[in-house]
């Protein structure tokens, strides 16, 4: 697949309102998923599958641990599907 | 061309005892039962061609629920194959009794490998796809020995006990997707785990004056499967006469 990284972002933000009803105008980069858009460790769960489905692709667990900011998403699913080095 | 998915059931150690009862119980055309079996390989195949004459679908699949690897490739093959399950009845247990002042650490090791680890190897792999399902049913098969504890099975109780522990944490972690966790906790049971048992002693023991059957085990078990146990969860429920 290829998407640039506008239409990643664009795409996990859409994934952010329609499943986690999360406030577009909350959707920074640097927003903190538990602390700032209000997710719990379930919804975690979630986004992961949802991510994996959308983008065909597989977030290991260890991987997902290190999400913490909806910039790590970006970061993780565009390293993911251009096979850039992914974040640490 | 993918099939729809449709629900399935995982019953661990189904092919005898209190195992067979229940996918006996449980089986409908509707939904798919896959059985697992470690020695009783004829028992279990004779138990599907039982349940597919009968319109029903069924399959076994024979590998070691207390050995991590195998159970990582069983339950990949399964998860490739049909998704998650909508329920898992972990069933299988082993025991090997005797004063603890004599066991052997291979004793508790086995016991405790195949009771309680079992569970954390064959229903982790299946968790992620049933919480994104938004339902689901983990019944786990654990014993009046590991809510009171009985001398001789200091290993089985504690496997058992470990078990009614994750049984309730579980149940906690996954109820808010629709999921339930229970524990069912027979007494003493008609099986081949009892056959050696002083029967006539420890009927004495029971208010119910008699050893319980399989099929009153699966009786409960059914039900938990049901959509209607729902909001049942984390529970422990004893079938044991009013032993405990």
């Amino acid at each position: 697949m290829q998407l640039t990284l506008e239409e990643i972002q664009s795409t996990v933000d859409k994934i952010m309102v329609e499943e986690f009803e999360v406030d577009p105008e909350r959707l920074r980069p640097d927003a903190q998923l538990v602390a700032d858009l209000d997710l719990d460790s379930l919804d975690g769960v979630d986004l992961v599958v949802a991510l994996e489905k959308t983008f065909s692709c597989r977030i290991p667990e260890q991987e997902a641990r290190g999400i913490r900011t909806l910039g790590d998403i970006y970061a993780r699913v565009e390293a993911g599907l251009h096979g850039a080095p992914e974040p640490s | 061309m993918s099939e729809t998915p449709r629900d399935w059931i995982l019953v661990t150690g189904g092919s005898r005892g209190i195992g067979r009862a229940i996918v006996e119980a449980i089986a409908t055309p509707q939904r798919h039962l896959v059985l697992t079996y470690l020695r009783g390989r004829e028992a279990a195949e004779q138990l599907v061609d039982t349940l597919r004459a009968a319109d029903c679908s069924a399959e076994a699949l024979g590998f070691d629920v207390g050995d991590s690897s195998e159970c990582a490739q069983a339950t990949e093959q399964l998860r490739t194959r049909l998704g998650a399950p909508y329920g898992i009845v972990n069933n299988a247990g082993v025991h090997r009794d005797g004063l603890m002042v004599w066991m052997k650490p291979d004793d508790w090791r086995d016991v405790l490998r195949t009771n309680l680890d079992s569970f954390f190897y064959v229903t982790q792999p299946f968790l992620k796809g049933m919480l994104a399902n938004r339902r689901g049913r983990i019944i786990n098969i654990t014993s009046t020995a590991g809510q009171v504890g009985n001398a001789g099975q200091v290993n089985y109780a504690a496997s058992k006990a470990g078990l009614i522990g994750a049984t309730r944490a579980l149940a906690k972690e996954v109820a808010p997707r629709g999921i339930t966790v229970n524990a069912v906790a027979p007494g003493f049971v008609d099986t081949d785990m009892t056959a050696d048992l002083p029967a006539d002693r420890l009927k004495s023991m029971i208010p119910a004056g008699r050893f319980g059957q399989a099929r009153e085990v699966a009786a409960v078990v059914s039900f938990l499967l049901t959509e209607g146990a729902g909001y049942v969860t984390g529970q422990v429920i004893g079938v044991n006469g009013g032993l405990a």
